[in-house]
């Protein structure tokens, strides 16, 4: 038996493919990024090593600051307001009857089956600004002054792109949450409704805490898909108008693909993958306790 | 469940209850409406979703749907759309299963170091490595095709996958593989004759949740996707949108409802197992 488990031959046919494909687009492909990063390459040559030079040029640059406001603005919207909107969301879902939840189920994770490509669009003909649904509904109840051009407005189009990214994944983690509350135990619930606390009180002293571990899971899902949010921006604006709704994702395929320089977009690259390590740091760091066992 | 016998409490959660169920109601068809909104508009004629952008239409077209279809080679990108998912769920099942089971069962010294290497694919998003990426596609001859794609792909996926099955196959006894090493059984045999079909549930759920997120798959696709050829539907439609600009909603709407139907079909018929495998990652300890 015991040779059965440490066949040195079966180890090796059985973790080298995954560990080899893994090595080999997802960890090695950062080494040339480091390279080229320090390298004046214009896609398809290396034109010689710059030293910094990559790395202050992008630093220099307002367009990468003005990405990086909106890239973060993002992340803190869909933390601090589409989460604790999903946390809602899940808190009600438990209470609801059997025949409405499963509807609410099924409408909410509807947005985040289709493709991003549809979901965007849709939302391009929602902020149309002569017949779109928002402007439409905004005329409707004499709101008139704040039918918007929202995706050419500079004051509203991050906040436009954001409020439809929300959307497509808001009701998916609130499913999520969901999940999580159904697997705490029932025993905990019964005993705060017979000390006679109702629904606020439950959820804000019981549930939620007991969720800490689907929080940060959540947390961390969500933090990394808005960094690293390019789609949404790509097909509703273009980073437009001008360069106002880039986000660094954006700014890098702009740098690499439009402007063919491969160095400063391996160089937002690195800049970014450092972002992102602070930020799961931080989280690490605030948000895990010890593991909850029921 | 109210312990007061009060009428008055009763009346008001009654109330409270009726605002709730108004207000979830709402919330979930604000989710449905706007496909509804974009199925309306696609049998309208060009004007007519200027002038009534909400209401029935008062002359139905239908003719929208065959000419998106004549401008919009959609075949072409459901094919790619659906090698690329196949593809990667393939790679990545089989290869990341073994991985996963090699380090919950089996006896090495670096299993741990393994487990932590391949998480490592969990906080590393796929855009970060996309030049180098590209420039490897292009070294390795892979530029414009489509393993090109699923390579990546499936590379990707492996990070969640392995983890996930891990935490399958740590909770099965290892009595499993006692008797089958008795009957005479190869670590193959007893692997996959024995120890794969028993954890079928979990594989069906990875394969649902690498399918989702391949089919919707963007960004990888729009950049190292570039040829028509390969193109996936996500990226394909949006070449589509973008040649017809923004002046006939009518065969966007009639492309939004092509696209998504496949989608919308497989959905209807199975969002209980769709859900439940887009939140297994969730509760996994």
């Amino acid at each position: 038996m015991k040779n059965y488990f440490s066949n040195k031959l079966a180890i090796f046919i059985f973790a080298f493919p995954a560990l080899f494909l893994f090595t080999a687009f997802v960890i090695y492909p950062i080494f040339p990024e480091l390279l080229i990063s320090f390298q004046k390459n214009d896609g398809f040559r290396n034109m010689g090593y710059i030293g910094l030079e990559n790395y202050i040029d992008v630093l220099n640059d307002k367009t990468f600051w003005r990405a990086n406001f909106n890239t973060l603005l993002i992340v803190f919207l869909s933390t601090f307001v589409g989460l604790p909107i999903s946390l809602v969301l899940a808190l009600t879902m438990d209470r609801l009857s059997d025949p409405m939840r499963r509807f609410f189920k099924a409408s909410s994770v509807f947005p985040a089956v289709l493709s991003v490509t549809v979901i965007a669009q849709m939302w391009i003909a929602i902020y149309e600004p002569m017949w779109g649904l928002l402007n439409s509904i905004l005329r409707a109840v004499n709101l008139d002054k704040f039918a918007l051009a929202w995706l050419s407005d500079s004051r509203t189009v991050v906040l436009a792109i954001t409020a439809a990214f929300l959307w497509q994944y808001i009701g998916l983690n609130a499913l999520l949450f969901y999940t999580g509350i159904k697997a705490i135990p029932k025993t905990y619930n019964e005993a705060a409704l017979i000390d006679g606390a109702g629904f606020f009180r439950t959820s804000i002293k019981i549930t939620i805490p007991l969720l800490q571990d689907v929080t940060k899971y959540l947390l961390v899902l969500s933090i990394l898909g808005s960094m690293s949010q390019f789609s949404h921006v790509r097909i509703m604006t273009g980073g437009g108008p001008g360069d106002i709704s880039r986000t660094v994702i954006y700014q890098l395929y702009y740098k690499a693909f439009s402007a063919s320089d491969f160095g400063q977009g391996c160089a937002i690259a690195i800049l970014f993958v450092i972002e992102c390590l602070i930020l799961t740091f931080i989280i690490n760091k605030f948000v895990a306790r010890e593991k909850i066992e029921f | 469940m109210s312990f007061r016998q009060d009428g008055s409490w009763d009346m008001k959660k009654r109330k409270i209850r009726i605002l709730v169920n108004t207000l979830m109601i709402l919330t979930g068809i604000s989710f449905l409406f706007p496909m509804y909104w974009m199925l309306n508009i696609s049998f309208k004629t060009k004007s007519e979703v200027y002038d009534n952008p909400f209401g029935l239409p008062k002359e139905w077209v239908f003719n929208n749907y065959a000419d998106a279809l004549d401008k919009f080679n959609f075949l072409r990108y459901l094919s790619n759309s659906l090698i690329y998912s196949v593809g990667t769920i393939l790679i990545t099942v089989f290869f990341g299963s073994m991985l996963a089971y090699c380090i919950s069962r089996m006896d090495w010294k670096n299993k741990n170091l393994a487990l932590s290497y391949i998480s490592m694919g969990l906080i590393i998003p796929a855009q970060v490595v996309i030049i180098p990426l590209l420039i490897m596609n292009r070294e390795l001859g892979l530029k414009g095709t489509r393993m090109g794609l699923i390579l990546p792909y499936a590379a990707f996926a492996l990070s969640s996958c392995v983890l996930m099955l891990y935490a399958f196959f740590r909770s099965l006894p290892r009595e499993l593989e006692e008797a089958a090493c008795i009957d005479g059984c190869t670590i193959y045999q007893t692997y996959f004759r024995i120890i794969l079909p028993i954890v079928k549930p979990a594989i069906a759920t990875q394969c649902v949740l690498i399918f989702m997120n391949t089919y919707n798959e963007f960004f990888l696709a729009f950049i190292l996707g570039a040829e028509d050829r390969i193109r996936p539907l996500t990226v394909g439609l949006l070449n589509f949108f973008v040649s017809i600009g923004v002046s006939h909603w009518g065969q966007i709407g009639a492309a939004m409802i092509i696209t998504s139907l496949p989608t919308i079909i497989v959905y209807i018929l199975g969002n209980e197992q769709i859900e439940n495998a887009l939140t297994a990652g969730a509760i996994l300890k």
